[in-house]
């Protein structure tokens, strides 16, 4: 659609006069944002002090406690379930307020906010975390295929280990995101990324020789398998943490893991033996690194830490499962005593 | 008695905790009001962006058919849209916005964007502060490797420290970008070569010809971790002088290479500059020599002189570029003059 130089000029002046407009919202904006960032520092110090405050007065509680029956204690023990009511409902307030970053978001980002303001944004961070991990799983299971089937270059080995290291990296990052904004994940979950990392690194930097043509196939395989087990603990998890959301009966921000946790009995129970088998492949891997360290030719430091990782890997995984077995078992006696 | 002090005490807790409660309802009823204002705003401004677009292309489809007068009009249209992108730019600086695609690669969908400029500065600040502690570190770490240790275990750590400080310097420049910073072309690509440098570096298995570059590596990194802090040291300072007379924008960063405004004071640093230029150049070649080794076998040999390769001209050029546009502007005024 060609215009002449009269429509030209007709369409600059219609544009100038929306400029003004938008120079107009944008002010009115940035008043508003000073406003709430006022406000929100306020409201920020207020917390704080409240916050202190249920400290002392939890320590005068405790102290008041002391030497009282169970009739007069009642009132203290009346203020303490609130209390602890309380620091609950701060958690909750405070996911919507600005805050510091932990050590490892500091390090990388610097003092960038990343609280995301609302429940939506939540829950769409979140699925974006998911659908990361599925798309990088697939991708890292063809590569394994590629170089256990079908190339065998070092350079594509390489190629594969620092998509590994990028991928934990980048995991660890995003999960320490979803912690700031009210994700629960614990514990191990959590250190086994950064594990993974540091194994993955290590593998990276084993040298082309007799000792890693020996391992290699033994890792591809493994690595493999890896990737189908998430892929299948996605897909089940996902479904099974929908239908648990709609329940009400989990948290929006519960994510998918590469473990067992105690809702999955729920449906998800024949995924054990997957994730004993991977496992045990683990331990495998730690064993038959530790014979080949064993080996006179073996120079390779790396050959003994990754022995000592796999080791780690298997405990750490093996051991956070059989909790939660045990924890079932234990939820089950506990019932069929009841009914006795 | 203590119980009921513990009582009062609770009381006026509570109290305090009903104030709170109200603030906390205001606080998130102006919340949602600054957020429906940031998504007007937003979409305001790409309506605007989207109806320059059209009018630059109607502009040049004109152009073809004007007279001289008119062609005066439309140029001068055309320079107004351009400052608008500017103010467009600037005015996004405060608004949240959808990520670039390395950041949503690395953190996803969560805003970066500081909205007060107090802490944009601060973020800025922050940023200079990481890479002169880091280039301290890593000049330290590269004696310790060229003067006391001797193993491939040293090493590597020295390479991942390498690769992660890369990575780092890009994931912070990408969000200083999205927060109104003026960073520019080569001297963000250059960290991404660089991490893919030390990448590689961290591959390359012992032997005769990693040993044979080991020293050369090392000494150039030494000189590399002096030559920006140097950078830094001088930057800075003339950095504040100009920002102070208003001359600068107040997120300019220091970088590691030279830009027009340094040539107010620090045109001493050209040679420390070249200089390094020159050794990166010469790491190349001798590289690519060693990759024409008998015993040569490693692929990381000839990739990283092709690396260091890049890494030379786009510095070499990029800085003769602006020596250049000063020879040029010193001979304007010389025949302005006469």
């Amino acid at each position: 659609m060609s215009s002449g130089i009269p429509d030209v000029l007709k369409e600059w002046e219609v544009l100038e006069k929306e400029f003004y407009t938008v120079q107009e919202t944008h002010r009115l904006y940035m008043q508003k944002l000073d406003e709430v960032s006022k406000l929100q520092k306020r409201f920020s110090s207020s917390i704080s002090q409240q916050k202190k405050s249920l400290k002392d007065i939890s320590r005068s509680v405790q102290k008041c406690r002391k030497g009282l029956s169970e009739e007069e204690a009642k009132p203290l023990d009346d203020i303490r379930s609130q209390i602890r009511e309380r620091q609950n409902i701060f958690y909750e307030m405070e996911a919507f307020l600005p805050k510091k970053n932990g050590l490892y978001l500091s390090l990388v980002l610097g003092s960038v906010n990343l609280n995301l303001l609302n429940k939506q944004s939540k829950t769409a961070y979140k699925d974006e975390y998911e659908r990361f991990k599925l798309y990088v799983t697939v991708i890292l299971l063809v590569l394994a295929f590629l170089c256990r089937f079908i190339v065998s270059y070092r350079f594509v080995d390489a190629v594969l280990n620092f998509l590994l290291v990028w991928f934990y990296c980048t995991l660890t990052l995003r999960e320490s995101v979803l912690i700031s904004n009210g994700s629960r994940i614990k514990g191990w979950w959590v250190a086994h990324h950064y594990i993974s990392t540091f194994l993955s690194g290590v593998m990276l930097t084993w040298p082309e020789g007799k000792l890693y043509h020996m391992f290699r196939n033994q890792f591809l395989a493994y690595s493999m398998y890896q990737s189908f087990l998430q892929l299948l603990q996605y897909y089940y998890q996902s479904g099974c943490l929908y239908r648990l959301k709609a329940l009400g009966e989990r948290h929006n921000l519960d994510l998918t893991v590469e473990g067992f946790q105690s809702w999955m009995w729920r449906g998800l129970t024949f995924l054990l033996p997957f994730l004993f088998f991977g496992h045990f492949w683990q331990l495998f891997n730690g064993i038959s690194l530790y014979l080949m360290s064993q080996l006179p030719e073996c120079v390779e430091w790396q050959v003994s830490m990754c022995g000592h990782c796999f080791l780690v890997l298997f405990m750490g995984n093996f051991f956070t499962t059989l909790a939660v077995v045990r924890h079932k078992m234990h939820q089950k006696n506990q019932a069929k005593a009841k009914t006795q | 008695m203590a119980l009921e002090k513990c009582q009062t005490e609770w009381d006026e807790i509570e109290k305090e905790y009903q104030q709170l409660q109200e603030t906390h309802k205001v606080y998130r009823q102006k919340l949602d009001e600054l957020t429906s204002l940031q998504a007007i705003c937003s979409s305001a401004i790409s309506k605007q962006r989207k109806g320059l677009k059209d009018l630059k292309h109607s502009l040049h489809k004109c152009a073809l058919t004007s007279d001289e007068k008119q062609s005066e009009q439309l140029k001068d249209i055309e320079s107004q849209i351009k400052d608008k992108q500017h103010v467009f730019f600037d005015m996004e600086a405060y608004l949240p916005k959808k990520n670039g695609l390395y950041l949503n690669l690395v953190l996803g969908n969560v805003n970066v964007t500081l909205l007060s400029n107090q802490a944009k500065f601060a973020y800025k600040d922050e940023y200079e502060k990481f890479k002169l502690y880091l280039t301290i570190i890593l000049m330290f770490g590269a004696m310790a490797c060229l003067f006391f240790f001797n193993y491939r275990v040293t090493d590597e750590i020295f390479n991942f420290l390498l690769v992660w400080y890369y990575c780092t310097l890009t994931i912070r420049e990408s969000i200083l970008m999205s927060n109104g910073s003026r960073i520019k072309g080569w001297w963000v690509l250059h960290h991404y070569v660089s991490t893919f440098l030390s990448g590689v570096m961290l591959t390359w298995p012992e032997g005769s010809m990693y040993q044979m570059f080991r020293s050369q590596f090392l000494a150039f990194s030494i000189y590399q971790s002096f030559l920006q802090f140097l950078q830094y040291y001088y930057q800075s300072g003339c950095l504040y002088r100009l920002r102070a007379l208003g001359e600068r924008n107040q997120l300019d960063l220091t970088v590691e290479g030279f830009q027009s405004w340094m040539w107010r004071g620090l045109t001493f640093l050209l040679p420390f500059l070249f200089f390094g230029h020159f050794w990166q150049l010469y790491n190349a070649i001798t590289l690519f020599t060693l990759a024409n080794h008998e015993d040569c076998k490693e692929w990381q040999v000839f990739m990283l002189g092709l690396t260091f390769m890049v890494l030379f001209l786009g510095n070499f050029l990029t800085t003769l570029k602006v020596v250049h546009q000063k020879i040029q502007k010193n001979k304007e005024k010389l025949q302005k003059a006469e």
